[in-house]
């Protein structure tokens, strides 16, 4: 689970620019053709670059600059949880399974098939691959013992994975785990692993196994590392992938391949086994420079040469591309939701009809055109976004056939109406109860807080209107609970695997709701869609998952518990010498490993 | 600019020849001799010219907007953007172009006179009042009472404002800090502009009093058994009006300066309120799509703040004329 803009700090507890996606199950394997049933290629305008059909063929060789603003959170596979870490992340190691760059199916990637889930969900089986080795100093092959140690130090409080305990609590022994061997996880040959299961969730579980988490760590080369606290593998992490950070002979990366805050230098691995993965990795090398101004980043990469900037696009150089460099920009859909959260639990908005009434009034095609307007977003009219599993289901763009919902502009007078049904005859608020409303002191989230404010004010509401730091925004006051703001104009979420559980169950499910770094910022708990949710949960079967949670997102949207209005399509560029491929599951973020110079 | 008191003998000619005039010699008083030196300043008045402007402009903008047919600061009008978001530029019905939410610029770099002006007159004057007594205190007094105001001057000192803003901002902007005595908004900025800047004071004024409590006046005050507060603010405060005005006079644009640097920072005036160092930070990314947007208010800014230092060099020159340019 993670929320866009760094909500996912929920979990972590640290944040800052957007999250990422992660993995994904659809129903098809391939490239365009998997995220198309799911809403992509209906919302990416054509004639531009886009994640969802761009073509992953390439010429072999050369050095690709890279331009990012922000460092990375973590690049250890055990920790990493955010898009611009992925980025390293899976060009460097290789998960249980993995998605292709235009894809949000997984496939195996050093496993050697599909999960076998047993009949009654329970069991998961999975085999892995042969022949895959860890880059030096380690060098030797990786086996299913490699996968269970990595699973097992997520759950190691010095290296503390964000999403363990959301995916994988299931596992036998997992809840009480802290780093030792766990009695769920067994590995009964080199290339076998079987994860047991204490609920009918493998379905769940199996897809969650795309997760970094399952990137094989060598135990052996590891455990001194991971007893320090923080984990300092990450300074001497060792590769599966193509490319490996660069290190020195004892493994050091840190300050060689990685020195925070300047620079992050990937090579090619010399242990990688090119028949064994599907990634082509056509780059040498990647450097990767850190620091500089987003704007200026933008306009260095549009006039330059084999480089990308891998961070959310300013809106002016969206612009510019457009205007003057269209083949250099990319779009990627399915780069997650964003909405406005009204605080079910306490007056005003405790009372349905008053967030029908917003919901209504907001313009929340004038917030997209804060974003970028319609090239980088569409408005949004459910909560489960287009490539995830489950956006058809709920109403496609469309969306659920509510008057409040049918007006993408606002419409004062279906506002006025349920105003009236509210208990104020007027069509105008009339309470006493000024309404709090923080938003982020940035742009564009700051344009969307003004803009929802005078919305409200529009209907009567007296409101109190406050900009602080994104992260503050999150960690202080729309994450906790007790401050009771009644109003988050700018809150939302990506999905960590293509599964519609994934993006309503952290956000919107009553039992999800905890006094810090609550992600469910509107404290919805309505029993029944908490009961539809418990049920879906435990759904087997790719189908009749999106069925189920496509009726959950509908039943949101009748109870108006919040007000989504954008559904990402995330833009990034590129020099014109360089053929970028972006990963359609992260944010659009390039993909390295699939990325080549003309 | 005024070379000093010389300018105002008569010009050709003998310079003493009006003495053989038979007409009276005419005593002025000090204001008249000041006015005297400033008037021949062009540059002063013009500045001084400027910020009377600027006054009129924060005090009538409601009527000033009205007139020009301007919308108010604070009217969205989300049609006036492009397809990508970027927002319209001059035109006759918005002179300035208008922002992202379709905002009248000219509107609001009008309205936002007012909150420089705001801080710029009444944080100076905050701290001026503080920097003046506490000033007083430490150089009159002198021994502990010296010592530990000076050390507190050094403390305050050493707080990097601006860290102290952000902090602030992030923990007072919604709820209010000490118990709602800072509030998010106009009072939070007032209390840092206002705490930046008295120390710098109190440093001059502690210097001058010094060196005036020797003085014979005071001395013959003190025999004639006037109190410790007659004669700091009766006698010796009158004698220190000139360089504290100066001071005073030059500090105006640093805490303008100061309030845009936390405006553009996001701890100052809360938006919808018009404040041109807000508007200056919601210019800067799209600056290259919408330069109105950064150029108007910034222009604005600029201006002020150099009128302020045109004429505080103006009113030094006319005080102190013999510590004229």
């Amino acid at each position: 689970m993670r929320s866009t803009r760094v909500m996912l700090f929920a979990v972590v507890g640290v944040l800052t620019a957007l999250v990422l996606a992660a993995c994904g199950s659809s129903s098809e394997s391939g490239s365009s053709s998997s995220a198309t049933g799911n809403g992509a290629s209906v919302v990416t305008p054509a004639g531009y670059q886009s994640s969802v059909d761009e073509s992953l063929s390439g010429k072999r060789g050369g050095t690709l600059e890279v331009l990012q603003e922000a460092d990375f959170e973590h690049l250890d596979p055990g920790v990493t949880y955010f898009a611009l870490d992925y980025t390293v992340v899976f060009a460097t190691q290789r998960p249980l399974y993995s998605n292709e760059p235009n894809s949000n199916e997984p496939i195996p990637d050093i496993a050697a098939g599909k999960p076998e889930v047993s009949a009654d969900n329970k069991t998961i089986t999975v085999h892995l691959k042969e022949g895959i080795h860890f880059s030096p100093p380690v060098n030797r092959e990786v086996v299913a013992q490699d996968v269970a140690y990595a699973i097992e130090r997520g759950a190691n409080p010095n290296v503390a994975n964000p999403y363990i305990q959301t995916y994988f609590s299931s596992i036998e022994g997992m809840p009480k785990a802290e780093g030792g061997p766990i009695k769920g996880i067994e590995t009964p040959n080199k290339h076998e692993i079987v994860f047991h299961l204490t609920e009918p969730k493998g379905f769940f579980v199996a897809e969650a196994l795309c997760l970094p988490l399952t990137a094989a760590v060598p135990k052996e080369y590891a455990e001194k590392f991971d007893k320090s606290k923080p984990s300092a593998y990450t300074n001497y992490q060792v590769a599966t992938g193509p490319y490996m950070l660069k290190n020195n002979a004892e493994g050091k990366v840190l300050g060689i391949g990685y020195v925070p805050g300047k620079s992050a230098t990937l090579v090619r691995n010399p242990n990688w086994n090119a028949k064994t993965d599907f990634r082509p990795a056509y780059l040498n090398e990647i450097k990767i420079h850190l620091g500089g101004t987003q704007a200026v980043i933008d306009r260095q990469v549009l006039e330059g040469k084999s480089v990308v900037q891998n961070e959310p696009v300013v809106q002016s150089a969206v612009k510019l591309a457009a205007e003057h460099y269209k083949s250099q920009l990319d779009l990627s859909p399915g780069a997650g939701n964003r909405y406005i959260t009204l605080n079910n639990k306490v007056p005003p908005f405790n009372n349905l009809d008053l967030r029908k009434a917003v919901y209504a009034a907001v313009d929340r095609a004038a917030l997209d055109r804060e974003r970028g307007g319609t090239l980088v977003t569409n408005v949004a009219t459910h909560f489960i976004y287009p490539t995830i599993p489950g956006f058809e289901q709920s109403g496609g763009l469309a969306g659920p056939k509510v008057d409040y919902n049918e007006h993408p502009e606002g419409n004062m007078a279906v506002a006025e109406k349920y105003m009236k049904l509210a208990g104020y005859p007027s069509g105008k608020y009339t309470g006493t109860k000024t309404v709090q409303v923080v938003g982020a002191s940035s742009a564009p989230e700051k344009e969307d807080a003004e803009i929802v404010n005078q919305t409200l004010k529009n209907l009567g509401f007296n409101t109190k209107l406050t900009l602080v730091e994104i992260s503050t925004m999150y960690a202080k006051y729309c994450d906790a609970p007790k401050e009771e703001i009644e109003v988050c104009p700018t809150v939302g979420w990506i999905a960590d695997f293509a599964d519609p559980q994934t993006v309503l169950k952290p956000t919107f499910d009553g039992n999800s709701i905890v006094s810090t770094g609550n992600v469910n910022q509107g404290q919805v708990n309505i029993p029944k869609i908490n009961e539809a949710m418990a049920a879906a949960e435990l759904i087997k079967g790719k189908e009749e998952r999106e069925k189920a949670w496509g009726k959950i997102d509908e039943e949101l949207i009748e109870n108006a518990v919040a007000i989504p209005y954008d559904w990402e399509k995330s833009p990034r560029l590129a020099a014109s010498n360089v053929h970028g491929v972006a990963m359609l599951w992260n944010e659009g973020s390039w993909d390295y490993s699939f990325t080549s110079l003309k | 600019m005024s070379t000093g008191a010389a300018e105002l003998l008569p010009s050709g000619g003998d310079a003493l020849e009006f003495l053989d005039a038979g007409g009276d010699i005419a005593g002025r008083s000090p204001l008249q001799l000041f006015w005297g030196r400033l008037r021949q300043d062009r540059v002063a008045l013009v500045s001084l010219g400027f910020i009377v402007f600027l006054i009129f402009l924060a005090v009538a903008a409601p009527l000033v907007v009205s007139i020009l047919g301007l919308p108010g600061p604070n009217v969205q009008n989300l049609n006036l953007t492009d397809s990508f978001g970027s927002p319209l530029g001059p035109s006759l019905a918005h002179p300035f172009g208008v922002d992202t939410l379709g905002e009248d610029v000219m509107s609001r770099v009008i309205y936002g006179t007012r909150v420089s002006l705001e801080v710029g007159i009444i944080g100076t004057g905050i701290s001026t009042l503080i920097g003046v007594v506490v000033g007083m205190l430490a150089g009159f007094y002198r021994g502990w009472i010296d010592t530990g105001l000076s050390r507190l001057v050094d403390v305050v000192l050493s707080i990097p404002v601006l860290l102290l803003g952000l902090g602030l901002g992030a923990a007072c902007s919604v709820r209010g800090c000490a118990k709602g005595l800072i509030q998010p908004g106009l009072s939070t900025i007032l209390f840092i502009v206002a705490l930046a800047t008295w120390p710098y004071i109190a440093r001059l004024v502690r210097g001058l009093v010094l060196s005036m409590r020797e003085r014979e006046f005071v001395e013959a005050s003190r025999a004639l058994g006037a109190s410790d507060a007659r004669i700091m603010f009766r006698e010796i405060l009158p004698n220190l009006a000139a360089p504290i005005i100066v001071y005073a006079s030059l500090l105006v644009p640093v805490t303008i300066l100061l309030e845009a640097a936390l405006s553009f920072l996001g701890v100052g005036i809360r938006p919808p309120t018009a404040s041109w160092g807000q508007m200056i930070a919601a210019a800067t990314p799209i600056f290259n799509t919408a330069w109105w947007y950064m150029v108007f208010p910034g222009a604005a800014l600029l201006l002020t703040v150099l009128a302020f230092n045109l004429l505080g060099d103006g009113l030094q020159d006319a005080l102190n004329p013999r510590n004229a340019r």
